[in-house]
C-alpha cells in the first residue's frame, strides 16, 4: 500500500513539473516530491560451495578496476574458552603480523607498495580478514589473504607487543564511563551467555602462543567459512583464484560452544555502577530480542529509527533539543547470530539522571502503545530506505552487505529485497515488534555515575542493585566518607628529588620533575611537567608532619588553555576553586566548598611523591584514599605489585616491582625499585604511547 | 542470481579455468562519459552518468575562494560558506540539512583558495530535491544581520578551536601564505580562515555584494554524477536554475605567478601552544595544469607520504632528529596561479630548530639524486590506487570532474590526467627538484615554543 501511495504522488507531480518547465519564471515554493524509484539493481552475485564447505560469493561490479577479497569464519569472541576472553581478538590482530614467509613489516610494505591494504578483526560472532587492491594485483591479494588466514606465524614478539597494547587499552577503558557502561550492560544482559564475556587483564595476560595456535587450528576451518570477492572480476576467474589459493584448505567442523540462555527479566531492574564524583551519568537501557532471521526484524528496525536511530529521532529531539539534558541520545539494535538486542543510550548531567531515565522508558513504552503516528513512521522509513543505496555504493560495501546476510543465515534474497520489505512495514507491525523488542517494563538499565547522588532517586523508578566498577556489590554504607589509615613507612620519610624524561614511541617528548621537601613543621611536594604540545603544569602540595593535607596550588596550560587550581584542607573538609580540563579536554570551571576529605586522605597530586614510602613487598597491594582535587571528589586508588623484573633506565639496570596503578582517570603501570629507597623508575600511562623514564 | 555446484572438483585443488595472465599495462581509472552544457544565464553543467548504484551526487562549485578576497576582508569566502546554510526564500534556516538527511543523504561544503563547494549525495530518486535546494539558495539566499552575527561568532569559534589553540597550526595557517608577495599576489598571500579583525568587520552589505558578484549562475559550475536520466536532469536544471539572473562578470583574482624569484625568506615564529620546535620549508611551484605538476606531486609523496617515505626513514627513524616529518603538497587546496611544495618536521627533544632545518633542507634538496626507480614505482602505485578507489563513489567522481574543469582546462581532462602521472620518469623528478626545490625559491618557518 505504501508503493501505491508513492506512485500516486509521482503521477500527480509529473504534470506540475511539465507545467513548470513552460513557465520557467515560476520557481516551486516547496520541495519536489520524490521521483519514481526503480527496483534496486542490486549487483548480481554467484554463490558456490566447495567440498570443504567453504562458500564463495562473487559480486561482479565492473565500475572500476578494483577488487576486495574478504574471508569470514564463525570464530568471533563467543568461541573464546573460559578464562581466555580476548583470544579471538588477539588472534585476528596477529594474523596480519607475520604469515607465510613474510614478517609483519614485509606484509605492510608489500601492500603499501601496491597501494592496497589488508586487515583482520574479530567481532562477537565472526573473525574477518579483508584485502583491497587494484585489479592488477588480484593474485597478490588472494595469496596474501591465504597466507594470513591459513599460515599465520603468531610470532612471539608480535604477541607481546599486541598484548601490551591490549592491556593498556583495557586499563584505559576502566577510566571511561561509556566503556564501563557498555561492559556492565553486556555482562548483565547476557549473563552466562558467551556474548556477555569481555576480555580483561587476567584473561589477556593468560593467553599463550599455544592458545593462539590451538584457536587457529580449531576454529579457522573451511566448513563454515565464507569468501566474498567483489569488484571488476568475473565469477570464473574469481573461482579459479579462490581454488588456487584456498582449494586445498581442508579440516574438520569445529565443535562450537552451545550458548547458555540469557537471563529473562520479568520487570525492569537498574544496575547502578558507582563512579565516585562523576558529574554525569551514562545510561544504557535495553533488552535481548530474537534470532537474526525473525520476520519482526524489519519492523523493529523502523521502530528503532523512530525512537533513536538519528538526530531526527525522538530520543535526540526530546532529551537534547527540548529538555537540554544531554549532547546526544540514541538507540540501536544488534543482530547476533544467536540473539539480538535493543538498547538506548544517553549521557546526562547527574542532577537530571532520574528524569532522563523516566523519559527514556516512557518513550520506549510509547513505541508499542500506539504513540507514533503513521506519518512519522513513513518519514523514518524514507530515511532508512533512502540511505541504503549510499551503503551499497562500492564493491566492498556490497560485499559486506551480502556477507553479513549470508553469515547470519538470512534468506537468499535478503539483500535484494531489503528496501521493499522495509518500505512495506505497517504501523501495526511497528507496534507489535516494539512491544516484543523494546521492553520498557522488562528492561535492564545500567547507570554509571555517582552512587551517593543517584541511589535514592533511581530506587523510585525500579529496584536498584549497586556495584563498583569491578562489579563488586556495594551498599549505601560503603559510600560514606570514612577516615582511613595512611599506612606509610613514616620513619623513612626524607627529602627527595626525581627527574623524568617523557618518551613517546621511544623519542623524548617532554619532562617531569618531582620533589618532596621539608617546609616548616611539615612537608611540601612539588611537581613540574612539560608534555609536548599537550600540557605544562606545576603543582605544590603542602602537608603536615603526618602528611595531613593543608593546601595545594596548581597552575599551567592544557592544549594552550590556562588552567589553575587552589585547594585548602581543614577539619576533614576540602574547599577549592579553579579551571581544569574536563571531558573531551574542554576547560571547565570547578568550585566546591567543604567536601569530605577525612583523615588519612591525600591529595591525588601528592601520591607519586609518596610512592617510595609505601611498605613495598613482592605481593603488596595498597588502597589509598585520595582527594581528586581537580574534580572535588573522594576516590580510591590501588597500587598492586604484579611481579618483579629488571628495568633499564639511564641510571642502570635495576630490579623493580611492576605495579598496577588503578582507580582514577589516568591509570597505568609504575616500576618501583624493589630495594630501598624504592624510587619510581618508570611510569607508563594506560592507552597512551608515553613513558616517564627516570633520569636521576 | 546464478549458482553452480563444483563439489568434488575443487577438493582436488584443480582450477576449473586456467588463471588469466595478468595484464602488463598499468591500471587506469575507468573512463567517465561526460556530457556538458551551459544555460543561457551562464551556469555550466557537467553530467557524469553511471548506473552501477542508485546514488547521485549533486555538487556545485562557485569560482570563488580566499583568492578573491581583498585586504581588510580576509576570511570572507569561508564566512560566506557558512551563510549558505542559513536558509533561503523557500528553505528555512538549517532545513537544507534536514531535507537531505530525511531523504537518507549527506551534504557539506568547504572553502579553498580557488573555489567553494557545496555537495549533496542522495538516493537517485531525490535528484530533484538536491537541485531544488541548490537552486533556491543560488537565487534567494537569506542574508540577514542576525544570520551574519551568528556565523561571525561560529567562524571565530572555529578559528579559536581549530587554529589558535593548536600547536603549529596557527603559525602554519597564517605564516605559510607569506611565501607569496602580498603586493603582487594578495590572492594567495593570506589565510583562508582570515583574521579576527577582518571577520569582525564584515557587514551585511559586504555579504550581499559578495553574493551578487560571486554567487551568480555564470560564476558557478554544477556537476551531477551517478545514477540519473540525463534528459530528466537537463529538464530539472533548466526548470530550477534557468530563471536565475546572470550576474556581472567578477573581476579576475590578482596574482602574478612567481616561481624562483630569487627571494629566500626565513621567519622565526613564537608559538605559545608548542613545546617542541618545528620547521616548515615551502617552495613555490606551479598550478596543476602545468607539465611539471605530476612530477612535483609524486616527488612530494616519495619524500613525505607514509611510513616508508624518505623523510620518515631518514629524519625520524634513523637520525632521530624529528618526532615527525612529512610532505604537504598544496596544503590549502590547489591553486590556478601557484603551487606549494611544503615539508614539515617537528624537532626531537634537544634538537634545535636550526639543526633540524639544515637536515630537512639537505634531505629535500638532495633527494632527487638519491631516489630509486622502486620509489617512483611505489609512488605511482599509491597515486593510481587512491585515484581509482575514489572513483567508486559518486561524490568523488563529481569532485574529480570539477577539479578537471577548474584546474586542468576542461572536464574531459578527468580521463587523461592519469597518463601524465604514468609518464613521469626519474629524470623528470631530478629536473623538477633542481628547478623548484632551490633555497632561493623557498620560505622557511622556524616555529619556536614560547619562552625559549
Amino acid at each position: 500500500m505504501v508503493c501505491s501511495m508513492r506512485r500516486l504522488a509521482v503521477a500527480a507531480t509529473l504534470p506540475l513539473i511539465l507545467a513548470a518547465t513552460e513557465l520557467a519564471a515560476q520557481f516551486p515554493t516547496s520541495p519536489p516530491a520524490p521521483l519514481r524509484l526503480e527496483p534496486a539493481p542490486f549487483p548480481p552475485f554467484t554463490d558456490t560451495t566447495f567440498a570443504s564447505g567453504l562458500r564463495l560469493i562473487v559480486v561482479t561490479n565492473p565500475k572500476q578496476p578494483v577488487i576486495s577479497v574478504t574471508l569470514a569464519v564463525p570464530a568471533g569472541s563467543y568461541v573464546d574458552p573460559l578464562g581466555r576472553s580476548g583470544l579471538a581478538e588477539l588472534a585476528a590482530g596477529l594474523m596480519t603480523k607475520g604469515a607465510g614467509t613474510r614478517t609483519a613489516e614485509q606484509i605492510a610494505a608489500t601492500m603499501e607498495g601496491v597501494g592496497g591494504s589488508i586487515s583482520a578483526a574479530a567481532g562477537s560472532d565472526f573473525l574477518t580478514v579483508e584485502s583491497a587492491v587494484l585489479l592488477n594485483d588480484r593474485q597478490l591479494a588472494f595469496e596474501m589473504l591465504a597466507d594470513v588466514v591459513l599460515r599465520p606465524t603468531f610470532d612471539n614478539g608480535e604477541l607481546e607487543l599486541l598484548r601490551k597494547q591490549t592491556l593498556s587499552a583495557l586499563a584505559l577503558e576502566r577510566s571511561q564511563p561509556e566503556a564501563i557502561a557498555s561492559r556492565a550492560f553486556a555482562r548483565a544482559l547476557y549473563g552466562d551467555h558467551a556474548y556477555g564475556r569481555r576480555a580483561d587483564e587476567t584473561s589477556v595476560g593468560a593467553i599463550t602462543r599455544d592458545d593462539l595456535v590451538n584457536f587457529h587450528a580449531t576454529h579457522v576451518q573451511p566448513s563454515q567459512a565464507l569468501l566474498v570477492v567483489a569488484g571488476a572480476i568475473e565469477a570464473p576467474e574469481a573461482l579459479a583464484l579462490a581454488t588456487a589459493t584456498f582449494g586445498a584448505w581442508s579440516g574438520r567442523s569445529p565443535t562450537l560452544p552451545v550458548g547458555r540462555p540469557a537471563p529473562q527479566r520479568a520487570r525492569t531492574e537498574i544496575l547502578l555502577v558507582h563512579r565516585p564524583g562523576s558529574v554525569q551519568s551514562n545510561i544504557v537501557v535495553g533488552n535481548t530480542t530474537w534470532m537474526p532471521n525473525d520476520a519482526r526484524g524489519y519492523a523493529l528496525t523502523v521502530a528503532n529509527q523512530v525512537l533513536g536511530g538519528g538526530s531526527d529521532s525522538r530520543l535526540f529531539t526530546i532529551l537534547r533539543e527540548q529538555k537540554g539534558w544531554t549532547y546526544g541520545a540514541y538507540s540501536g539494535v544488534t543482530r547476533g547470530r544467536q540473539m539480538g538486542s535493543f538498547s538506548a543510550t544517553a549521557e546526562v548531567r547527574t542532577e537530571v539522571t532520574d528524569s532522563a531515565l523516566v523519559e527514556m522508558l516512557s518513550l520506549m513504552r510509547q513505541m508499542g502503545a500506539g504513540g507514533v503516528a503513521a506519518e512519522e513512521i513513513e518519514r523514518q522509513k524514507l530515511t532508512l530506505t533512502g540511505r541504503f543505496p549510499l551503503l551499497t555504493e562500492t564493491a566492498a560495501q556490497v560485499a559486506s552487505q551480502v556477507a553479513n546476510a549470508r553469515l547470519l543465515g538470512l534468506p537468499t534474497d535478503y539483500v535484494q529485497t531489503y528496501r521493499q520489505r522495509l518500505a512495506a512495514v505497517t504501523r501495526e507491525q511497528v507496534m507489535t515488534a516494539a512491544r516484543a523488542g523494546i521492553r520498557a517494563d522488562a528492561a535492564l538499565v545500567v547507570v554509571v555515575g555517582d552512587g551517593t547522588k543517584l541511589a535514592a532517586p533511581l530506587a523510585a523508578i525500579a529496584p536498584v542493585m549497586m556495584v563498583d566498577i569491578e562489579g563488586k556489590p556495594l551498599v549505601a554504607g560503603d559510600l560514606v566518607a570514612k577516615a582511613v589509615t595512611l599506612d606509610l613507612d613514616f620513619a623513612r620519610l626524607a627529602p627527595a628529588a626525581d627527574s623524568f624524561t617523557v618518551m613517546v614511541q621511544g623519542q623524548p617528548f617532554g619532562f617531569q620533575l618531582t620533589s618532596l621537601e621539608r617546609e616548616g613543621d611539615g612537608w611540601r611536594s612539588r611537581e613540574r611537567t612539560s608534555l609536548g604540545p599537550i600540557i605544562q603544569q606545576q603543582t605544590e602540595v603542602r602537608m603536615g608532619a603526618d602528611l595531613a593535607m593543608r593546601a595545594i596550588r596548581q597552575t599551567g596550560t592544557f592544549q594552550g588553555n590556562e588552567m589553575k587550581l587552589d585547594v585548602t584542607y581543614a577539619n576533614g573538609k576540602a574547599s577549592g576553586e579553579g579551571m581544569t580540563p574536563g571531558a573531551g579536554g574542554r576547560m571547565q570551571p570547578v568550585k566546591y566548598v567543604d567536601v569530605d576529605a577525612p583523615a588519612g586522605t591525600i591529595d591525588d597530586n601528592s601520591l607519586q611523591a609518596l610512592i617510595p614510602f609505601f611498605k613495598w613487598a613482592p605481593d603488596a597491594r595498597f588502597t589509598v584514599q585520595v582527594f581528586a582535587s581537580g574534580k572535588g571528589v573522594l576516590e580510591q586508588r590501588t597500587l598492586r605489585v604484579l611481579g618483579s623484573e629488571a628495568v633499564t633506565v639511564p641510571l642502570g639496570t635495576i630490579t623493580a616491582y611492576r605495579v598496577e596503578y588503578a582507580g582514577g582517570d589516568a591509570p597505568g603501570t609504575y616500576w618501583v625499585e624493589a630495594a630501598r629507597p624504592h624510587r619510581v623508575l618508570k611510569f607508563g600511562p594506560a592507552g597512551a604511547p608515553l613513558e616517564f623514564v627516570r633520569v636521576r | 542470481m546464478r549458482s553452480w555446484c563444483i563439489r568434488g572438483v575443487c577438493a582436488l585443488g584443480a582450477p576449473l579455468v586456467p588463471l588469466v595472465p595478468l595484464a602488463l599495462a598499468a591500471q587506469s581509472p575507468t573512463p567517465l562519459r561526460i556530457e556538458s552544457f551551459t544555460l543561457p544565464n551562464g551556469l555550466r553543467v557537467h553530467l557524469a552518468e553511471d548506473h552501477s548504484a542508485q546514488v547521485v551526487a549533486v555538487n556545485v562549485w562557485y569560482d570563488v575562494g580566499s583568492r578573491n578576497e581583498r585586504p581588510g576582508r580576509t576570511g570572507f569566502a569561508h564566512l560566506f560558506e557558512h551563510m549558505m546554510f542559513q536558509g533561503s526564500a523557500n528553505v528555512a534556516k538549517a532545513a537544507h540539512g534536514q531535507f537531505i538527511e530525511r531523504a537518507g543523504g549527506m551534504l557539506n561544503g568547504s572553502t579553498q583558495p580557488d573555489r567553494t563547494n557545496y555537495y549533496n549525495v542522495l538516493p537517485s530518486n531525490r535528484l530533484n530535491l538536491a537541485l531544488w535546494l541548490e537552486a533556491d539558495r543560488m537565487r534567494s539566499l537569506a542574508v540577514t544581520a542576525e544570520n551574519l552575527k551568528n556565523q561571525q561568532e561560529a567562524v571565530k569559534e572555529e578559528r579559536r578551536l581549530r587554529f589558535d589553540n593548536q600547536p603549529y597550526t596557527g603559525a602554519f595557517v597564517d605564516s605559510l601564505p607569506t611565501m607569496f608577495d602580498a603586493t603582487n599576489c594578495f590572492a594567495y598571500a593570506h589565510s583562508i580562515i582570515g583574521s579576527m579583525d577582518d571577520l569582525n568587520a564584515a557587514t551585511v552589505e559586504d555579504v550581499k555584494a559578495f553574493f551578487d558578484l560571486y554567487y551568480a549562475p555564470n560564476n558557478a559550475t554544477l556537476v551531477i554524477a551517478g545514477d540519473f536520466d540525463p534528459a530528466l536532469a537537463r529538464r530539472l536544471v533548466g526548470e530550477y536554475f534557468g530563471g536565475i539572473a546572470r550576474g556581472p562578470s567578477p573581476p579576475p583574482a590578482e596574482c602574478t605567478p612567481q616561481q624562483a624569484t630569487g627571494r629566500r625568506a626565513a621567519r622565526r615564529i613564537t608559538d605559545a601552544n608548542a613545546t617542541l620546535p618545528a620547521v616548515i620549508v615551502a617552495y613555490r611551484t606551479v598550478p596543476p595544469a602545468h607539465a611539471d605538476h605530476p612530477a612535483l606531486e609524486l616527488l612530494s609523496m616519495i619524500l613525505g607520504d607514509g611510513e616508508s617515505s624518505r623523510l620518515n626513514r631518514t629524519l625520524v627513524r634513523d637520525a632521530k632528529v624529528a618526532v615527525t616529518a612529512q610532505a604537504l603538497y598544496n596544503p590549502f587546496g590547489p591553486m590556478r596561479g601557484a603551487g606549494i611544495f611544503g615539508v614539515l618536521a617537528i624537532a626531537n627533544q634537544g634538537i634545535d630548530p636550526d639543526t633540524l632545518q639544515l637536515r630537512l633542507t639537505r634531505e629535500v634538496q638532495g633527494a632527487a639524486n638519491a631516489i630509486t626507480s622502486e620509489e617512483l614505482v611505489k609512488a605511482k602505485n599509491v597515486w593510481r590506487a587512491r585515484t581509482i578507489f575514489a572513483r567508486q563513489q559518486a561524490l568523488e567522481v563529481s569532485e574529480a570532474v570539477h577539479y578537471a574543469a577548474m584546474y586542468l582546462g576542461g572536464p574531459d581532462a578527468v580521463n587523461s590526467d592519469a597518463s601524465r602521472y604514468e609518464a613521469v620518469t626519474l629524470s623528470d623528478l631530478r629536473r623538477v627538484a633542481r628547478n623548484y626545490l632551490a633555497p632561493d625559491n623557498s620560505l622557511t618557518l622556524l616555529v619556536v615554543p614560547e619562552g625559549r
